[in-house]
């Protein structure tokens, strides 16, 4: 997939953004997960739980390929995600790598809505996602930090 | 009451090019309405252009799906569309997806969902894509019917106008409660025709509307649903009153036996069989109109545009430099598959766009097979509403017609449709002394005076052109196998060429 990079970079920003806003809000819950949750409240608003439920179950199956720390990580039939949670606690002394699974399994969901959906309407989605952060789709493929 | 006491009903745009015209200038504003129709007949994609032609950040619209087609695939087709706007979602066009409240409840909590969607965000539009699955989950506390009396009791009290799609059949149409709720009943069709796809759309009710009745032909392209309206978008205008300016042929002594050229407005056929000059003529009548100040357009079906310029050019006739003022459009329109409502609309864009007062079709034959084989069978009747259209614009229209040459009958067309048209011109081949020679006939002139005379022309370098005197030496010229006379000549035999004859 060639868009996968700027999909890494992207995750990576929201992933980012959350670890900044969970310091002071809420600092026990993983930047993924909560990356992850707000991906799911969206989409399942206007897809339906059962069509987030195969985006994500497909968007996992391709990080399990990538990592194999995610091999416990499950889709719930809502499409919530269990066990994402134990991999932080886990690693829990190499925050770097639990942010990289996270990372993984975010931008292969992004790249999955990249593919379905086009890039105006998944960059129209993160900024419903994330009101306050700038995705610009004018400069750069995927993105620019505001 | 008068007037002015009268509730006002806006009309909203559908979106749909061709659809306001139909539905009486536009969609009424808080109408309850249902689109009909098989699979893959374009409901989804009328009511997206519905949304985005009216949804804004204040008063968006609400798009429901329910269970069917995936929302997420939905999108990902309907944004191939030129219509469909990115930036327009979620602020201004929201979709919400309520399977799983159908699949795990009844329709009184499908109900409260919606209700409390359109309480959050006061939207102008709502659709429920499509409201036919819920209705094949048994239900329990609540019917459909009564769910969508109620839906759109509440979806009116809160000043938005509803589309609930659902899938249709033909004899589902009777006795069905549900349509006695709706304002609006869109039915879409689509069959099959020999090779062809044929779409038809109808608006089977439409309340508080003066919508044109019967079935109109559309087409999904990429620009969405386009329609065509059986009245080819004309039917907010008046017809001109008939008009006693006369056109000039660009051929002299045939303007002579026209009396001074053809009316304008008048529908004229040139008949004749293959090489006869019918083209020829309808070249020069276009070109004679342009260089009168009267932009023309040209619809042709069996020869390319530029090799119809090239012809005319070989007869001295520039037809590159009107194309390129925007004088002069030469229509090629032979998909094969076309409706006689979209040649028209296609003939009146063109109309419209450089202001012609003249019109060539070039032929009727080229016309018929070009259009999907279903729509052959009621040629006559579609030819008669084009021409009725058209000429009541104020447009003189010119057609050709091959004809089978015969030596024992004089026809006049193949398609018995003398009767549209208000002036024939009738070419044919005769044989006089051991050559194939070609004479001219003014058959008819509605309303007008016209020549008796059969008068003998020539195909030159400069065009059709008449030769000399009406041929008095002859017997039997319409057989085509005349027979010389050697009669003497009557006084006016001799000092006209021209004869005039009083028709009413």
């Amino acid at each position: 997939m060639t868009a996968f990079p700027q999909m890494r970079d992207l995750a990576h920003r929201l992933l980012a953004y959350e670890a900044g806003v969970g310091k002071t809000s809420e600092p026990m819950e993983s930047p993924a997960l909560r990356v992850y949750e707000k991906l799911r409240q969206n989409l399942v608003t206007f897809a339906g739980e059962a069509a987030f439920e195969s985006l994500a179950f497909r968007a996992l199956t391709q990080a399990k390929s990538e990592t194999s720390a995610l091999w416990a990580v499950q889709v719930a039939a809502d499409g919530s995600l269990q066990g994402l949670g134990e991999i932080d606690t886990q690693t829990g002394m190499d925050k770097d790598r639990a942010g990289e699974e996270g990372i993984i399994l975010i931008a292969r969901l992004l790249g999955l809505l990249l593919i379905f959906l086009g890039e105006a309407l998944t960059l129209s989605l993160l900024r419903n996602a994330w009101p306050g952060e700038a995705f610009d789709d004018r400069n750069s493929a995927y993105g620019r930090k505001s | 009451m008068s007037t002015q006491d009268k509730v006002m009903i806006n009309k909203l745009p559908t979106g749909v090019p061709g659809l306001d015209e139909i539905v009486g200038g536009g969609l009424p504003e808080f109408s309850f309405n249902i689109i009909a129709g098989a699979p893959g007949s374009g409901k989804t994609t009328l009511a997206h252009q519905f949304v985005f032609a009216n949804a804004t950040p204040e008063r968006p619209a609400l798009y429901f799906t329910v269970l069917g087609e995936s929302a997420i695939k939905m999108l990902r087709y309907q944004q191939q569309y030129t219509f469909f706007d990115p930036s327009m979602l979620p602020g201004s066009i929201r979709f919400i997806n309520l399977s799983q409240v159908v699949l795990e409840k009844d329709l009184g909590a499908v109900l409260d969902q919606i209700t409390k969607e359109v309480e959050k965000s006061n939207p102008a539009v709502v659709v429920v894509d499509s409201f036919r699955t819920m209705v094949r989950k048994p239900q329990s506390d609540m019917d459909l019917q009564s769910f969508i009396q109620r839906l759109a009791l509440f979806l009116a009290s809160w000043q938005a106008t509803t589309f609930l799609i659902g899938e249709y059949a033909e004899d589902e149409l009777r006795d069905n409660p549900i349509f006695t709720v709706a304002d609006g009943l869109f039915w879409l069709r689509q069959t099959a025709e020999r090779n062809s796809i044929v779409r038809k759309l109808q608006i089977i009710k439409l309340r508080g509307q003066d919508s044109v009745p019967g079935l109109h032909t559309f087409r999904i392209t990429d620009a969405g649903v386009q329609a065509f309206s059986r009245t080819f978008g004309l039917s907010a205008h008046k017809r001109n009153p008939p008009s006693d300016r006369r056109l000039s042929f660009g051929v002299p002594e045939l303007d002579k036996m026209l009396g001074g050229g053809v009316r304008e407005g008048d529908s004229v056929l040139v008949a004749g069989s293959s090489g006869t000059g019918k083209s020829v003529l309808a070249t020069q009548f276009i070109a004679e109109g342009i260089r009168q100040g009267e932009p023309g357009i040209v619809a042709v079906f069996e020869e390319r545009p530029q090799a119809y310029a090239e012809r005319a050019t070989s007869l001295g006739l520039d037809l590159e430099t009107p194309q390129k003022e925007g004088k002069l459009e030469i229509l090629y329109l032979r998909p094969l598959d076309l409706s006689v409502d979209e040649t028209m609309h296609s003939i009146l864009s063109a109309v419209q766009n450089i202001g012609a007062k003249r019109l060539v079709i070039d032929s009727l034959a080229g016309f018929e097979m070009a259009l999907s084989p279903g729509f052959r069978a009621d040629f006559r009747e579609s030819l008669y509403r084009m021409i009725f259209a058209l000429t009541g614009i104020g447009v003189t229209i010119l057609s050709t017609v091959e004809v089978d040459e015969s030596f024992t009958e004089f026809p006049f067309s193949t398609y018995s449709i003398s009767f549209l048209t208000d002036d024939i011109i009738r070419l044919r081949y005769v044989s006089i002394d051991g050559q194939l020679r070609k004479i001219l006939v003014v058959i008819k002139m509605r309303g007008g005076n016209h020549a008796k005379d059969i008068r003998e022309y020539e195909i030159t370098d400069k065009g059709v052109v008449i030769l000399g005197k009406r041929l008095t030496n002859y017997q039997g010229l319409i057989s085509g196998i005349p027979v010389y006379s050697d009669r003497p000549k009557s006084p006016d035999e001799t000092s006209l060429d021209t004869g005039m004859e009083h028709k009413t």
